[in-house]
């Protein structure tokens, strides 16, 4: 393999895992509540600006810098579960899907207010260095969303399959009103629900402002690509999700080299559409498991 | 132990159950008959907090538990087995098992002892540890649900109809189970359209219809009332 193309691999790897934990977020709000969190996008952003914010606030201390996102992010995810989540959920599940489509545009629009419309340049806490591999360059933060990536996809997994708290959340997610005769705090775990998945968003747009300049409208774009990762791997399968935003990084970063980077996008949704039409279940498919 | 008094409960301009009184004194297994539609799930409902009496009030051990939330019912020792069993499907049975000692289970405590005294009562279990819920057959979904329950430690069981959709062999054998469950010392109220396999175990009997009680009495008694007779046990 040239050491262009294993120069690109490792970008499109880097692009793909923020799609992919984007793509997470959104599949564990869909696994545990049904609900479809077309907010992600602007959540992402929120991640980024937070991040920005309590960047500057720290004067560069990025650790507790990024303690202020996660808090941050944490109590959008609380907010999001009062105001939004709880009131509307005995209603339809299209109901509150909607719900986080007025989120999303209510958090931008904040966003708007609070940052400005100009695009801010982000540090990453990895400075701007890259280390050489022979002929290949890579830069740190690059290894460094790698990294912190495959970190969040081992601790979600731990978390959900290997521990008590993970087994309440997936019984709460299979059948909420059994898993509330069981003794088990159903709403604590919608709690820890939306909180992980703004979280989640908050890292991602973390991880991505560094490589991309930000403004109250970058997180959408990375919204609609993990969507398009979510169709790819499979609706319903979290692995699927992981895949998925691994799959459309390569393409983007690949069809921007090889074909044209304004056609990157194009590529990407054209493969989902390919998708919707010859495998609408996506690679993994909706596990029955999960549904009864 | 559990007391009902004078519980009414509507869905809307439907009234399920007008003025219910029952009381299950410590260890009794007691029944609750009832044709479709009756209002039986709609007690046990009630009594576990799903539903919210609109008249009328449910005590345990004395106490009215009214305002208290499902969950910490069941940290009162007070645990139902839903109708059609509702067992998670996508955990396996040994999880199904694990998640009931939520209202317990404290960090590091150990649940080996209450594993064993489930898979004593159903050894069909213990075989089918790795398996996911979906994949269980009626009878052992049914199996699973009535130990998943007992993993909560219960001291009142409420169970909804545990035979449906059983073959009679199978049926019989869960009310083996049901009856060394209650001489373990497990008060039990055990809804059932299956009267006279509900008399079997059970040492007294409620009659709801209509949301009303129409009869009570001693099983021994209901099982030879003419009127029991006549509209439960087709005879
Ligand atoms: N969620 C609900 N909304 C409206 N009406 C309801 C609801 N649940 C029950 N009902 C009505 O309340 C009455 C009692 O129903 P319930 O399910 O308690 O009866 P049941 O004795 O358990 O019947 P079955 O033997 O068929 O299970 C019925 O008339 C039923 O139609
Ligand atoms: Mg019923």
């Amino acid at each position: 393999m040239s050491a262009q193309v294993l120069q690109l691999a490792i970008n499109a790897l880097a692009a793909g895992c923020i799609y992919a934990v984007v793509a997470l977020s959104v599949e564990i709000a869909y696994e545990s509540t049904g609900v479809v969190n077309f907010a992600a996008g602007q959540l992402v952003t929120a991640g980024a600006l937070i991040g920005l914010s309590a960047v500057a606030y720290t004067k560069f201390n990025f650790l507790p810098a990024y303690l202020l996102v996660i808090v941050g992010m944490s109590m959008i995810g609380i907010v999001f579960l009062i105001c939004v989540y709880l009131p509307l959920r005995r209603q339809s599940v299209l109901t509150i899907v909607i719900g986080t489509v007025g989120v999303g545009i209510f958090i931008q629009n904040v966003m708007l207010l609070t940052w400005g419309p100009l695009p801010k340049s982000v540090r990453s806490p990895m400075g701007s260095g890259a280390i050489k591999f022979g002929d290949v360059s890579v830069s740190l933060h690059v290894l460094y969303v790698i990294g912190v990536t495959a970190l969040l996809i081992i601790g979600m997994y731990l978390l959900l399959y290997r521990s008590s708290l993970g087994r309440q959340f997936r019984a709460t997610a299979q059948d909420p009103e059994a898993a509330t005769l069981m003794g088990i705090r159903v709403k604590q775990l919608y709690a820890l629900n939306w909180i992980l998945v703004c979280v989640l968003s908050g890292i991602a747009g973390l991880l991505f402002a560094p490589m991309w300049l930000v403004d109250v409208t970058s997180g959408d774009n990375i919204g609609l690509k993990a969507f398009a990762a979510i169709m790819i791997g499979g609706f319903g399968s979290v692995p699927g999700a992981i895949l998925g935003g691994i799959i459309v990084g390569a393409i983007e970063i690949f069809g921007a080299f090889y074909v044209s980077s304004a056609f990157k996008d194009a590529l990407v949704f054209a493969l989902m559409f390919l998708f919707l039409l010859v495998r609408p279940q996506g690679i993994f498919g909706e596990r029955a498991a999960d549904r009864a | 132990m559990l007391q009902v008094e004078g519980l009414s409960v509507s869905y809307g301009p439907v009234t399920a159950l007008d003025g219910v009184s029952l009381a299950v004194s410590k260890g009794e297994c007691v029944a609750l008959l009832g044709s479709n539609g009756a209002g039986k799930t709609t007690l046990l409902r009630t009594i576990s907090g799903l539903v919210k009496a609109r008249l009328g009030s449910v005590s345990l051990d004395g106490k009215a538990i009214d305002g208290m939330s499902p969950e910490n019912r069941v940290r009162k020792g007070l645990c139902h087995v839903p109708e059609r069993r509702r067992i998670f499907p996508g955990l396996t049975v040994l999880e199904n098992l694990e998640v009931a000692t939520a209202p317990w289970r404290r960090f590091g405590a150990s649940i080996a002892t209450d594993l064993d005294r489930v898979f004593e009562l159903f050894p069909r279990l213990r075989e089918r540890r790795p398996q996911y819920g979906w994949s269980l057959s009626g009878g052992e979904q049914q199996m699973l649900a009535i130990g998943r329950a007992l993993m909560s430690r219960p001291s009142v069981l409420l169970l909804d109809e545990p035979s449906l959709g059983l073959a009679p062999l199978l049926a019989e054998e869960v009310y083996a189970r049901l009856s060394e469950i209650s001489a373990m010392g497990v008060t039990m109220l055990l809804v059932e359209q299956n009267t006279a396999m509900a008399l079997s175990v059970a040492s007294r009997g409620y009659v709801l219809e209509h949301g009303h009680v129409v009869l009570a009495g001693a099983s021994t008694d209901l099982i030879t009332n003419p009127r029991v007779r006549e509209a439960y046990l087709g005879a």
